[in-house]
């Protein structure tokens, strides 16, 4: 066991891939002399060279494309979009494309590609740039969505999603890059696509997150159990395929939902859990499922503007004592 | 700034009230003092008082239709204003359970309750008008807190609007409360007995008015938790219908008219005073003793029965009874009856003479502790000193709660009852 950052679990995981399987190659802006925007590729273009690791124009749909072609061929394309809200220019790529080829050609061709991409805000990115659009892609059949927010999770699903035989969309976040947690040594640790995992146990009321929100809910977790309230922590991990039954589960034993998500919550992963949640707990429910989001505007650049934009852990505290409230508790 | 008005508790016992009509629309302007409705209890119709000037921007519960306690009712506000802006400002204030809000009120003047305006309104305001339906909803529980009543085997009805959940909901905790306190359990009789409402026959049917239901949830309540016995006797009534008739030719001219049933009042309330321990409440586990006997007439009317309330009717003449009792009785057949008359009995008088029954046993209408059911009274052959002799006679039977008085104290009573009927000169002093 080491610690590590998030951003090296994953450099570790594309160095592994890339020299487990031949077929395994990265492309995108930057990501080979420069090392990549946050530097997750740092060293892969000395080690592996330029034909594995190789560089774009800033082209998003035409390299998304070429990834797809790639794919389709019988390599495994790992593509770098540097910010989750350039891949908006290859959106007919990766929808139109991407995640309908295997049905458009009777099964008989997949997509195993990987898009890398960070999200997130706080970093006064402002409007176009703090985006957090990874609940669109989810919406969609034929992509796999994930978006772990830890340490172990990104490095043993990302070595899942190269594997996979079909378009991941692996969902980094910028506010993680720095985050250190706890590596196995294990070199063939795998975490498996679709399977959400409880992160710390509690009683009194489930709070669903994923990405850098899990880090906000366990801080509110910690927080609030100072006063004796116990909150179950619950990282999605993966919003395509959606675990619910785990979340289910949970919810079954503490009767009160909260789902927390940096993106929008109008149509977004807490919108889509609260309908889950109500068919498969609908007998177990003390009190209505309630969501964090962040505010439904364009993301403002002046610091106080953005931090009250953002769904930060005391909106979610006020919220899940809010619920808590409702149920005769705290 | 709109608020809204609830359902006001306008009797002790009202769970649920009936709006009878309103006197006003909305968009109506309205002053303090205002009648604004007038409200069916499980006991009188009452007039709903505004308690300031305002307008009604919505009425939220329309004639005829029932809410619980501390449900709203309407929307008032300032003029030109809607309730939909008062919808709006509601930003999740917090809601206090209406029956807080309601228990916390002071007694309200029986004569009519002032509208009141809870305090922090606009959030509740904003659930009444997002969701009409709502109002009838007396019951709001949550689904985990039901599946645990039901696993349980709890009623949550006297829950209603009682929980810690917004709007009164019951929630998680207030089950867990429940089931460790051992309240509310469902009794074991009503699973018993399925049979008689298993299968109604068929034929119209119609909701009960507030104060049928009141009967029948007070009936089956006496009946089920109050341990009854019974004591009857035959009450010679020649002197004392001589004696009526002796009184009613003096007081002819004046056009008061003395009737049996008011000789009955007079003789239970002075053989109560003399029988202090037939004459006490069993109230939760102590006896209330009671000072002076208040005497419940039942009045049957065209569709049920009210019992008004003669007060001190042991300090009251034969003639002073009589004028009340017919002042009661008449204004209960119209319904008009205050709160304030139909509260407090003591003992209460049940008469069918009229409809010629020999007799019959009366339901104890709690926490009174007795009442005496009266049959008609006939001439009938007795022996009298060796003789066979007619005479009128009044077979009467008292209902007890054993909870207040024994066996002998019932009978003790009834006996006095008797004695000064067969010697009604007594009643006169």
């Amino acid at each position: 066991m080491a610690d590590l950052t998030y951003r090296e679990a994953l450099r570790r995981a594309l160095d592994d891939e890339l020299a487990r399987d031949p077929g395994v190659f990265l492309m995108g802006e930057e990501i080979g002399r420069f090392e990549g925007s946050y530097k997750v590729t740092a060293g892969l273009w000395e080690k592996y060279g330029p034909e594995r690791v190789r560089e774009t124009p800033i082209s998003e749909e035409g390299f998304v494309g070429a990834g797809i072609g790639a794919a389709m061929m019988g390599l495994r394309p790992v593509v770098e979009i540097m910010t989750i809200n350039f891949i908006l220019v290859a959106m007919d790529q990766v929808i139109n494309h991407a995640a309908k080829i295997r049905y458009m050609f009777g099964g008989a061709v997949g997509v195993p590609m990987v898009i890398r991409t960070p999200g997130g805000a706080g970093a006064q990115l402002t409007a176009q740039h703090s985006q957090s659009l990874e609940a669109w892609f989810a919406g969609c059949p034929g992509m796999k969505v994930v978006a772990p927010a830890s340490v172990a999770d990104a490095y043993g699903m990302m070595k899942t999603a190269i594997r996979d035989d079909d378009p991941v969309l692996f969902c980094e976040n910028l506010v993680m890059y720095n985050v250190t947690g706890t590596m196995p040594d294990d070199p063939d640790y795998t975490v498996p696509l679709g399977r959400a995992a409880v992160v710390r146990e509690g009683r009194d009321l489930t709070l669903v997150a994923h990405s850098y929100t899990v880090q906000r809910a366990l801080r509110v977790a910690d927080t609030m159990s100072r006063d004796g309230i116990e909150i179950e922590v619950v990282d999605l991990r993966s919003l395509r395929p959606l675990d619910a039954e785990t979340v289910a589960e949970s919810v079954r034993k503490t009767s009160r939902a909260l789902i927390a998500e940096e993106g929008w919550s109008t149509y977004g992963v807490g919108a889509e859990l609260a309908a889950r949640i109500h068919r498969l707990c609908f007998d177990d429910l003390d009190a209505p499922v309630e969501r964090v989001g962040g505010a439904e505007v364009p993301m403002p650049y002046s610091k106080p503007l953005e931090l009250a934009a953002l769904p930060l852990e005391s909106k979610i505290e006020a919220a899940a004592r809010g619920l808590l409230n409702e149920s005769g508790i705290a | 700034m709109s608020e809204e008005l609830v359902m006001p508790r306008l009797s002790d016992t009202m769970e649920e009230g009936t709006i009878g009509r309103w006197l006003v629309h909305e968009g109506d302007a309205f002053a303090a003092g205002d009648v604004l409705a007038e409200i069916e209890t499980d006991k009188a119709t009452m007039e709903f008082q505004a308690y300031d000037a305002g307008t009604v921007l919505r009425i939220l519960v329309g004639d005829g239709e029932t809410v619980a306690l501390g449900a709203p009712i309407a929307i008032v506000g300032a003029e030109g204003e809607t309730a939909d802006e008062a919808a709006s400002a509601g930003n999740g204030g917090t809601t206090q359970p209406p029956q807080e809000e309601a228990a916390a009120e002071p007694e309200p003047e029986p004569k009519a309750a002032p509208a009141r305006k809870p305090s922090k309104s606009s959030s509740k305001a904003k659930a009444a008008v997002g969701n009409g339906s709502r109002s009838a909803a007396a019951l709001r529980v949550s689904p985990i807190a039901r599946r645990m009543a039901d696993e349980a085997g709890i009623d949550l009805a006297a829950m209603a609007g009682r929980g810690s959940g917004p709007e009164g909901r019951v929630v998680k905790a207030d089950v867990e409360r429940l089931i460790s306190s051992g309240e509310l359990t469902r009794p074991a009789a009503a699973d018993a007995s399925p049979a008689a409402e298993s299968a109604p026959a068929e034929g119209e049917i119609r909701e009960l008015t507030p104060m049928l239901k009141a009967v029948a949830t007070r009936m089956t309540q006496s009946k089920q938790t109050v341990p009854h016995f019974y004591v009857e006797s035959e009450i010679d009534m020649t002197r004392a219908m001589r004696l009526r008739a002796e009184l009613n030719s003096g007081l002819a001219e004046s056009g008061d008219k003395i009737s049996v049933n008011d000789l009955i009042v007079r003789a239970s309330a002075l053989a109560l005073i003399q029988h202090p321990q037939a004459h006490r409440s069993y109230v939760d586990g102590k006896h209330v003793y009671h000072t002076h006997a208040n005497i419940g007439i039942a009045v049957a009317l065209d569709d049920g029965l009210i019992v008004p309330v003669l007060n001190e009717a042991d300090t009251k003449p034969v003639r002073e009874i009589s004028r009340e009792t017919r002042d009661l009785a008449g204004r209960a057949r119209a319904g008009k009856l205050k709160q304030r008359e139909i509260e407090g009995a003591t003992f209460s008088v049940s008469n069918l003479g009229m409809f010629d029954v020999a007799n019959f046993e009366a339901i104890i209408n709690p926490p009174e502790s007795a009442i005496i059911a009266v049959g008609a009274t006939a001439d009938r052959p007795v022996v009298a000193d060796g003789e066979i002799v007619v005479r009128k006679i009044m077979r009467v039977t008292l209902s007890c709660d054993h909870r207040a008085c024994s066996g002998a104290d019932g009978a003790k009573l009834l006996l006095t009852i008797k004695q000064l009927l067969q010697s009604p000169s007594l009643l006169l002093v």
